[in-house]
């Protein structure tokens, strides 16, 4: 065994010799960037040894650290074995400061909960029913304490909140990072690890974990006791309903992607491991497919999309772009893959939404203006900023149409930006932070997969953009997007100017609504059937569509 | 002034390069009414084009649409040159079989892989996308190919590249093949793991470690 000591987090684990640094981390929990999965090829869990004794560097990731770094003693965690006692610097992706966004279009709810309590003056007893079913008969008048979770299964992040079920009212939430991404970063890793009885019972635990300390922290703040929570509300996409289920999701990471579970159905609380009422119940919202999720469903129901009006397309922009084309209330959806880039991973200098990140990036005058969360010291780009930043680039014509960047254009206003670094040309930004050329690659393919999904949604009811009369969107960028950017990009087409609202986390505010009106469960079950799930990888224009919508 | 090989090939390696298509197929049909040579003007024209065009990409000048649009513009080139290769010519080929593994159906860069293989003279053999490791296997086999090279984007599907090395360990057939593997989730480390003979990070790199593999000692 060797001690490996983790200097900036005062933590200590002993590990097997052959152990990776990044093993030891998880072990010491400390949450590592690892959108790479520990193959070597992101650079992100950068690590500092005080002397090179106790470590062997792996071989593999030279091209992600320079000479300079490794002399002064970064390594890979992931490529790094330890074999003798060491300390080492390693910086947690803490959220300090980490802006969840949890607020989502709030609809006018009506309050008819699933749960009622029915006091019993005779026998003083308040009897529980879930539908028209007794749960259970607790002593005394309990019938003011009713509450309820919604859960928000992101695959980056968790927010529960309570809700009491007589007002419909918030009385506190919790968020923090999905604990799962410890053991594995992105849906793909985590469906893979899941498939193993025993990586799926881990993601399993970690989550529940996770979600009952949450429970615990708004319980606290409301001053509510646990057990008197009946009923919670999971929304997330299908793999996290899988793993919070504990249901093998091996078919959703395999052509056709079938999913096992269909949702609109309720568990016991108690086998899902929630901390609630031990007669409480869990509540899963419809499935429509492998990649159009619960989450999705709660976003069609918080959106009232069924019952607009005209041509309205939702879209919710992460790692997974999933939109729904609402055409006078016939619904079709489908999902493409955008991978990391909008989460700020896979970017040179891409980071989470933290302290630090710019988030927000415009060309004025021959000058940079940057805005950063939490106003601090610029350290990196977040997904808005990162968006930001290209989308102004491409309408400036930094970057021509096919996004090579135009660094020996001298007239152009901000060209005393462009540097070299490695012998590559880069974009400088503010402070360390730059773009290279690499990191408008990477928003190039995330974009296409949205604009594709987006134009084949459109080309399946014969429609064209002009004719979409509003577009929200939802997901994690939550209101920091800028609809300039996002056009610019090309990431939405030019006909939707001023036809864009940002209705935030609809995840969550779908969920409090399933939770509050047992009656959308029912419509929303006969919504979701009518759904139909255009699979992108049977389309033989999707090809096509992508390639031509990487250009700006 | 009068065009000769060397000037038509430069200029068929230059529309390449430029994506032009429709230029390409002239200077093609150009190079068939003076009677030139057509393998010349593919080697020296049309695949040194597409070289140019592979080294753009490396240097990430180029990204995908270019490198498609350049090979749009040889593929064209070829069409008007191949009915006019006298048979003989027909050097035999190395061949190489293609394809996205088993549960992926991501195939986008398989075919760039494929496209560049082609522009370097091998003869490629592409099975498409979703494809059981047997059938890796056998047509290897059938086909007399001497790499097999997989693909895939999905982390869920990538232990089957390790079923294509073992299936042909069971069979005894582990020298017979170069096997290369490829795409978002893969890297050198994951190669060694399975007993890979490589893995390449990009497409160019993909062309660049067949011939090192094929002119490797078996």
């Amino acid at each position: 065994m060797s001690k490996v000591t983790f200097a900036l987090q005062g933590i200590t684990v002993r590990v097997d010799a052959g152990a990776s640094l990044l093993d030891a981390a998880i072990q010491a929990g400390i949450l590592v960037e690892t959108p790479c999965d520990g193959t070597g090829t992101c650079g992100k869990c950068r690590a500092k040894a005080s002397s090179a004794t106790g470590l062997i560097a792996g071989v593999y990731a030279n091209d992600l650290l320079s000479d300079a770094e490794r002399a002064a003693g970064w390594v890979l965690a992931c490529q790094t074995k330890v074999i003798g006692d060491v300390t080492v610097e390693v910086e947690t992706s803490v959220d300090d400061g980490l802006k969840i966004i949890s607020d989502g279009h709030e609809l006018a709810v009506k309050i008819r909960p699933w749960i009622r309590k029915v006091f019993q003056t005779e026998l003083l007893t308040t009897q529980v029913y879930g539908g028209a079913k007794l749960l259970a008969t607790e002593p005394s008048d309990t019938t003011q304490f009713g509450y309820g979770l919604s859960v928000d299964i992101g695959t980056t992040t968790l927010v529960t909140s309570l809700i009491d079920l007589a007002n419909g009212q918030e009385l506190a939430s919790a968020s923090s990072l999905n604990p799962q991404a410890r053991q594995a970063q992105d849906v793909l890793s985590r469906i893979k690890l899941g498939s193993q009885p025993d990586g799926l019972r881990q993601l399993r635990n970690d989550l529940m974990t996770e979600i009952n300390r949450q429970i615990g922290e708004a319980t606290a703040a409301a001053g509510v006791i646990p057990r008197h929570i009946y009923e919670a509300v999971f929304s997330g996409n299908t793999t996290m309903l899988h793993l919070a289920t504990g249901t093998n999701p091996a078919s959703l990471g395999k052509y056709p992607y079938t999913p096992s579970l269909s949702g609109g159905c309720h568990l016991p609380a108690e086998i899902v491991g929630l901390a609630i009422s031990q007669h409480g119940l869990v509540y899963l919202p419809p499935i429509m497919s492998a990649y159009v999720g619960a989450d999705i469903t709660s976003g069609i129901l918080a959106t009232a999309l069924a019952h607009e009006g005209g041509v309205v397309l939702f879209v919710d922009i992460g790692t997974n772009g999933e939109m729904v084309l609402a055409v006078n209330g016939t619904l079709v959806a489908t999902s493409t893959a955008a991978g990391p880039a909008f989460e700020g991973m896979n970017i040179a200098c891409g980071m989470r939404a933290n302290r630090g990140a710019i988030e927000r990036v415009s060309l004025t005058e021959r000058r940079i203006d940057v805005q950063t969360i939490g106003e601090g010291e610029p350290i990196g780009l977040c997904g808005s900023g990162l968006l930001d930043a290209v989308g102004e680039l491409a309408a400036t014509r930094g970057v021509d149409a096919n996004g090579r960047f135009q660094f020996k254009d001298e007239s152009w206003p901000w060209s005393k930006q462009w540097d070299v670094l490695d012998g590559k040309p880069i974009f400088r930004i503010a402070g360390p932070v730059y773009l290279s050329q690499k990191d408008i690659r990477q928003v190039q393919l995330a974009k296409a997969a949205v604009r594709a999904g987006i134009e084949l949604l459109l080309k399946s009811n014969d429609l064209q953009a002009s004719q979409v009369d509003r577009v929200l969107i939802a997901g994690s960028f939550g209101f920091h997007l800028r609809t300039e950017s996002l056009i610019h990009l090309g990431l939405l087409p030019p006909e939707f100017e001023n036809r864009v609202h940002f209705v935030g986390n609809t995840s969550k505010s779908g969920g409090r609504a399933f939770l509050l009106d047992y009656h959308t469960r029912d419509e929303m079950m006969s919504v979701t059937q009518g759904v139909r799930v255009l699979e992108l990888a049977n389309d033989p224009a999707f090809e096509k569509t992508f390639l031509r919508s990487i250009s700006f | 002034m009068p065009e000769t090989l060397d000037t038509l090939a430069q200029s068929l390696s230059d529309a390449v390069v430029n994506m032009d298509e429709e230029r390409t197929r002239e200077l093609a049909i150009a190079v068939v009414d003076l009677g030139l040579n057509p393998l010349a003007a593919i080697e020296r024209g049309l695949v040194d084009g597409m070289n140019r065009a592979g080294k753009l990409f490396e240097t990430e000048e180029y990204f995908i649409p270019e490198l498609l649009l350049c090979s749009d513009a040889m593929y064209a080139g070829l069409e008007v040159l191949r009915p006019h290769l006298p048979n003989a010519s027909e050097v035999k080929k190395h061949k190489i079989v293609i394809g996205v593994v088993e549960g992926d159906t991501h195939d986008i860069g398989k075919n760039l892989v494929k496209i560049l293989l082609d522009a370097a003279g091998y003869e490629v053999v592409d099975l498409g996308r979703d494809i059981e490791p047997k059938r890796f296997v056998e047509t290897a086999i059938r086909e007399g190919a001497r790499v097999i090279a997989l693909s895939t984007l999905m982390t869920t599907t990538m232990d089957a590249m390790a079923d294509v090395v073992r299936l042909l360990a069971e069979g005894n057939l582990r020298d017979r093949f170069k096997v290369i593997v490829g795409g978002g989730p893969i890297s050198q480390a994951f190669a060694d793991r399975i007993g890979a003979d490589g893995y390449a990070a990009s497409a160019p790199a993909a062309v660049k470690l067949v011939q090192r593999l094929i002119t490797e000692p078996a």
